[in-house]
């Protein structure tokens, strides 16, 4: 039983699903941080986020800002340190916004 | 006492040409109007939808006493067997000319006396049903035993607007624990709360206990029912409430099972009770439960609320891992909850 704004997320709009999921060219700075040449927005951040714990670059006092390194700080805007709940909205950033009068 | 609908009236013009074994003579006016809704599942009964077009005049004085002898009279009277309409224009005829009390205990003599009657929503129109009126149904339906048919009139009454007060509610209840298995009535409980947002009190939970006094044993079922009902009120005494059930649960051998725990967690969560949600979920964690979309997304969301951003993301972690929900649902249910956790801290709604 979904509250109704849930609902909405994602199952009932495709063109969203779709800007999520699609495969993108990128830009290079991305490029280079997932090593493709295209990758959909989810795999980009479920690729940044694993790099992340994998690097342990959360602050282990406060584990909802990360300490970025260089290699994270190319694509997330230069910033040294980013929140987590930031984070998806850095990452769209580097996609293309749909145009809404598209399709 | 309004209007009558036409769908009230049955067509009788038809049977107008039939004999009529009463002796009073036909009354001059005849409803003409024909009944939109569709033909009644039994079969025409002539006679007695006459007498229904006689009931018009029938009813020469308000009094209740005289108005039940009448209605005795035609019942003992009339040889075919007298429908729901016959009933219902009798009823409203009466109403008409009399107060509503009086149409009730009407109404309450009429059940008594008929087994077959059963009121529904075409009865009221008559008297716009009120909570004391449906009070007043329901507990006489139950009194002669008819619990389902109480069931169903609630629910019929529920629909069009005119839903049973907490009274009649805990009423019905305890009547139906009375003569139904405890899975049957917290069903019900369940879809009212569900259809009609009737919250149960913490009434039901004596109600339970008193069942379990009396030897009846709750099932995996009952309890999942009771606790999907009491979690979904959202109040805190009953989410704490709910956590109560779940160790009993596992001592009379009852294992919970993962509906019991996501629903429970979603209770917890709705109410707030963070500690005790994060103990839950550390438990079906370890267990390897599967969350459902409803719980994961409560828990994301409650997470946030209280800024504990980096839990949330573990929470993402497991539901993506222990493959509860797509990539895609898991996902997107975060990054929606990240952008409401943002317009909530500027409203300052959130931490």
């Amino acid at each position: 039983m979904l509250p109704q704004r849930l609902k909405k997320t994602i199952t009932d709009n495709p063109k969203k699903l779709a800007n999520l999921i699609d495969l993108v060219n990128l830009p290079s700075p991305v490029r280079e941080f997932v090593g493709q040449s295209q990758i959909s927005r989810l795999g980009c951040f479920m690729r940044v986020w694993s790099y992340i714990k994998e690097n342990n670059l959360q602050d282990p006092n406060n584990k909802n800002l990360v300490n970025c390194d260089e290699k994270l700080k190319s694509i997330l805007l230069g910033k040294s340190r980013v929140e987590l709940a930031e984070l998806p909205a850095l990452i769209k950033l580097h996609f293309p916004k749909v145009p809404k009068s598209a399709t | 006492m309004g209007k009558v609908p036409p769908s009230f009236r049955p067509a009788i013009s038809n049977s107008l040409t039939r004999k009529f074994p009463l002796e009073t003579p036909i009354p001059n006016h005849i409803p003409e109007k024909i009944t939109r809704k569709k033909p009644p599942h039994h079969s025409r009964k002539p006679e007695a939808s006459l007498a229904s077009g006689k009931a018009e005049t029938l009813f020469k004085s308000p009094e209740l006493s005289s108005a039940k002898k009448v209605f005795n009279y035609i019942v003992a009277t009339t040889k075919s067997s007298i429908d729901l309409r016959f009933h219902n224009t009798l009823l409203r005829s009466y109403a008409s000319i009399s107060t509503l009390h009086d149409s009730i205990s009407l109404l309450h003599h009429m059940l008594k006396t008929q087994p077959l009657f059963s009121p529904d929503r075409s009865t009221y129109p008559s008297c716009s049903p009120n909570p004391v009126t449906t009070d007043i149904a329901i507990r006489s339906l139950c009194e002669v035993g008819r619990i389902d048919h109480a069931v169903e009139l609630v629910k019929e009454l529920s629909l069009k607007q005119s839903p049973p007060d907490t009274y009649t509610f805990n009423f019905l209840v305890k009547n139906l624990c009375k003569c139904r298995t405890l899975s049957t009535v917290y069903g019900f409980i369940d879809d009212m709360k569900s259809s009609f947002d009737i919250k149960p009190d913490l009434e039901v939970i004596e109600v339970y206990k008193k069942m379990k006094e009396e030897g009846v044993e709750p099932d995996l079922v009952t309890y999942n029912t009771l606790i999907f009902g009491l979690s979904k009120s959202g109040r805190r005494r009953e989410c704490i409430g709910c956590s109560c059930f779940v160790g009993e649960m596992e001592r009379k051998g009852c294992t919970p099972n993962s509906c019991t725990y996501n629903t429970l967690l979603h209770g917890l969560c709705k109410c707030r009770l963070m500690e005790k949600g994060m103990e839950l979920y550390g438990a079906m964690k370890s267990a390897g439960m599967k969350l459902e979309t409803a719980s994961y997304a409560t828990l994301v969301r409650a997470l946030c609320r209280e800024g504990r951003v980096a839990e949330a993301y573990d929470v993402f972690d497991y539901a993506v891992e222990s493959k509860s929900l797509t990539d895609v649902a898991a996902y997107s249910t975060l990054e929606v909850t990240l952008k409401w956790l943002k317009k909530a801290r500027q409203q300052g709604l959130a931490v």
